[in-house]
């Protein structure tokens, strides 16, 4: 596409492409402040993988080698470098970045970039040398993994989904968020051996969905290297009470499901170890006590 | 061409586009217009490559973790007035039959049924309000058993439509869109999340009898249908009686291994069909053939309620063992639920009082009431609620004034799409709320306005997945359920 920022670019900005000297990266301006917002909101395009319009944004020599276009920084000069006009052109002009309808910046990222870039566009600039940056948000606490990362093991989740008639279902597109294992499809293809055989990837299973399965209290041994499970649904299958001890070792369980199963009073009494234990339901079982009504509100 | 690595996906489509309308226009076929070309390649390439057993097959997998697994949606078709149900206003009780003021009818458009009315005089609920549950809650005394479970719900007073006539509103509710030919809630979950249980469909519909009949609206499959995706992403309807999906069983002396054998031919011949022309939609249609050959030993399971204990019965009530009523269908969702059916709906009609108010309100509650608590009460006691939604409410609210003569038994009430009720619990939204806030006449919203686009937004949420996101490329758009005005997730309802 040839679009009337183009011709403005005539010449380069080939005097910042000197020589990087390197002072603490983590403490420069760049690092800090533009290089984050670079890296969230262009280098899916502007990246490694993708190179649209011929330019990086992914590191400072990128960024200053420019794209096809030639240079996009003209430094000292915000409203004369590329990459600030895309950024502030109307949303709807076809020449707008990001590009189609992703997130825009916001206007304190605007903002950052102006000032660095009217700073002289520095690799090298301190952190404190540009006043009146807006200040950043709180960062967001890193998330927890809930297991590791499953892809480095997909050819092998695929063989045992296809081997014993159950799912590894991902839980979210963050592979350490873990994975499902899920058996609604075919309930009863699903048995002690199965559980057995799920080993290589028990650490993988953050939510078993057993319920109508074939597992006995045999199984339920295999389970107990289920290391990072949360959610365990046992729903009509045959486990008794003489099996939930094999749960003792799921120290991160926090809901278990057995309704309709052989489980009695002694059953719970084994489940009070449980560290993470939050929600047990026993409903159609031997165990004493249960409401046939547990959402209806005190009268 | 689909096994080439390094081509991007939307560029394949565009290839197969260009097949498919080469193929066509190749064979001379005049009569084909371009709207259904358009529909042939604006469809649902991604679902070749998302059907990969694999995990993290991107069309597959939420955005996020998800809260919800399912939803059971109550539709409540007709629209119940608020006044009566979830939007209490006793204020009202001092100002019966005194006209509604000018100031706040602010010059809205009325329905032709009420246009020419002189007076609007102000009908104030006949039926009285409780506490109820730790949240203390007014509940209307229409629904004894659905106060019960009052402390799992969360009520929202402000949602507003853009609709002021049943089909267009019905249409917004279901499809996000009041004209037809929109993908509905359930198929774009469908799309976008696939199947928990390949043996049953991932969208199921079901209509119930109604307790009596007035203004009834024509219920079509334009409200499930899956619009411009693949037409494996459509609902399917259960019917009452012993045949909950018609044409399923094998035709007499025909056994199960020849029919078997028959849907192999058939699907082989449209294999090779598929590699000569590449239209999408027959692979729509090979799967679906292979999904109704999997409901044949699936569904007889899940339609036989033998197998359910007495404790079942208690909660439902009798009504549950008749095939088609509300209560059976409510018994019905649960089982799929359990079955691992991502999106259940459920419509029950003829809310639609625009006379006669007092009496037909009561009949539809009495039919409907014990069941809706029934099934918030079975999910949560099987474990089942944390990750179930269930959704309940009409298409728009009603006016507070009266259609027609006004006496202190009996009125009516028109049409109002500016604010209205609805509720849901369970999966992952916060129990024993009431959302937003209209005036002393819900007439207008005063606080939190929550449109039908927020609402949904805001369930897709619920399963992970992010509304701006979940988009299919169609018409050169990239469409989607909230389609392209603004939307918001209300974060305000999530526990
Ligand atoms: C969705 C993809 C996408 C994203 C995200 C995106 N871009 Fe682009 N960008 C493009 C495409 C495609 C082109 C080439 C077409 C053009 O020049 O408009 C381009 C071109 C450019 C160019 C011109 C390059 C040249 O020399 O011609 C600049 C500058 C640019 N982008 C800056 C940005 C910035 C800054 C961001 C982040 C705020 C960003 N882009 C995010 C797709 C994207």
């Amino acid at each position: 596409m040839i679009s009337w920022p183009n011709f403005r670019r005539a010449v380069p900005a080939l005097a910042v492409l000197a020589a990087v000297v390197a002072a603490r990266a983590e403490d420069t301006f760049y690092a800090q402040r533009v290089a984050p917002i670079l890296e969230q909101k262009c280098v899916a395009c502007h990246g490694e993988k993708k190179q649209k319009g011929k330019l990086r944004l992914d590191s400072f020599a990128h960024l200053m080698r420019g794209g096809e276009g030639g240079g996009v920084v003209q430094s000292g000069d915000a409203k004369d470098s590329e990459l600030f006009i895309r950024v502030t052109l109307h949303p709807a002009d076809e020449d707008f970045m990001p590009a189609d309808s992703k997130p825009p910046l916001t206007p304190d990222e605007v903002k950052v970039l102006e000032l660095w870039i009217a700073a002289g566009a520095s690799a090298t600039a301190p952190l404190s040398s540009i006043k009146g940056a807006p200040a950043l948000a709180a960062p967001k606490a890193p998330v927890a993994a809930l297991a590791p990362d499953w892809q480095p093991r997909s050819a092998q989740i695929a063989r045992l989904e296809e081997e014993l008639g159950v799912r590894l279902v991902a839980r979210s597109h963050l592979p350490t968020d873990g994975l499902v294992l899920r058996t609604a499809g075919a309930p009863t293809r699903c048995d002690d051996a199965a559980l057995a055989k799920l080993a290589p990837v028990a650490d993988l299973i953050v939510e078993a969905e057993l319920a109508r399965t074939k597992i006995t209290d045999a199984g339920l041994v295999w389970l107990a290297t289920f290391s990072n499970l949360r959610a365990l649904d046992l729903t009509r299958t045959r486990v008794t009470s003489a099996g939930l001890g094999s749960l003792a070792s799921l120290g991160k369980l926090e809901s278990l499901n057995l309704t309709s199963t052989g489980v009695d009073d002694a059953g719970v009494a084994r489940l009070k170890d449980l560290p993470a234990l939050r929600k047990t339901w026993v409903f159609d079982t031997r165990v004493t006590g249960v409401t046939a009504d547990p959402a209806a509100s005190a009268k | 061409m689909w096994d080439l690595p390094h081509v991007p996906l939307g560029l394949k489509r565009e290839w197969l586009g260009l097949e498919t309308r080469r193929h066509f226009l190749g064979q001379g076929v005049k009569a084909l217009g371009w709207a259904g070309l358009a529909t042939l390649l604006g469809r649902s390439a991604p679902n070749l490559l998302a059907n990969s057993p694999i995990p993290g097959a991107p069309a597959m997998v939420p955005h996020f973790a998800p809260k919800a697994k399912r939803a059971i949606y109550l539709f409540m078709a007709g629209s119940p007035s608020q006044f009566e149900t979830w939007d209490h206003k006793p204020a009202l009780a001092d100002l019966f039959d005194q006209d509604l003021p000018e100031s706040v009818r602010g010059g809205q458009t009325l329905t032709g049924m009420t246009a020419s009315q002189t007076r609007f005089p102000i009908a104030p609920s006949l039926y009285k309000f409780a506490r109820h549950g730790k949240a203390g809650r007014f509940v209307s005394e229409l629904f004894p058993y659905t106060a019960r479970v009052s402390d799992e719900l969360c009520v929202i007073k402000s949602l507003h439509t853009d609709a002021i006539n049943h089909e267009p509103a019905i249409l917004q509710l279901t499809t996000g869109n009041m004209f037809p030919g929109r993908p509905s809630i359930g198929s774009w979950l469908s799309y976008g999340l696939g199947a928990m249980n390949e043996e049953l469909p991932t969208f199921v519909v079901m209509t119930s009898k109604m307790p009596h009949r007035t203004n009834v609206q024509a219920l079509s499959n334009r409200l499930w249908s899956s619009g411009f995706l693949s037409p494996e992403h459509a609902a399917v309807a259960l019917r009452s009686g012993s045949d909950p999906v018609l044409y399923l069983n094998n035709p007499k002396g025909v056994e199960s291994d020849v029919r078997r054998a028959m849907i192999d031919g058939v699907n082989d011949l449209n294999r090779q069909l598929f590699e000569r022309v590449g239209d999408p939609e027959i692979n729509a249609r090979i799967s679906q053939y292979e999904m109704a050959f999997r409901m044949q030993t699936s569904v007889p399971e899940l339609a036989d309620f033998s197998n359910e204990p007495q404790s079942t019965w208690d909660l439902y009530g009798p009504r549950a063992k008749e095939p088609g009523t509300f209560a059976y269908n409510c018994l019905m969702a649960r089982r799929l639920a359990e079955r691992g059916v991502r999106f259940t709906q459920i419509f029950l009609r003829s809310w639609d009082q625009h006379s006669r108010l007092p009496t037909n309100i009561k009949l539809m509650a009495e039919d409907s009431d014990q069941p809706t608590y029934a099934l918030v009460t079975d999910l949560k006691r099987r474990g089942l609620l944390d990750d179930t939604v269930v959704i309940w409410g009409g298409e728009f609210g009603r006016t507070v004034y009266s259609q027609g003569t006004l006496t202190p038994e009996n009125y009516g009430r028109d049409h109002h799409p500016r604010c209205f009720s609805m509720w849901m619990a369970g999966g992952g939204v916060k129990p024993g709320i009431s959302y937003g806030e209209t005036d002393d006449f819900s007439y207008n919203i005063v606080k939190d306005p929550m449109h039908i686009r927020d609402l949904h937004a805001t369930i897709l949420h619920l399963f992970g997945l992010d509304h701006s996101k979940l988009s299919f490329k169609f018409q050169g758009l990239d469409q989607k359920l909230t389609g392209v005005l603004p939307s918001k997730v209300v974060h305000d309802l999530l526990a």
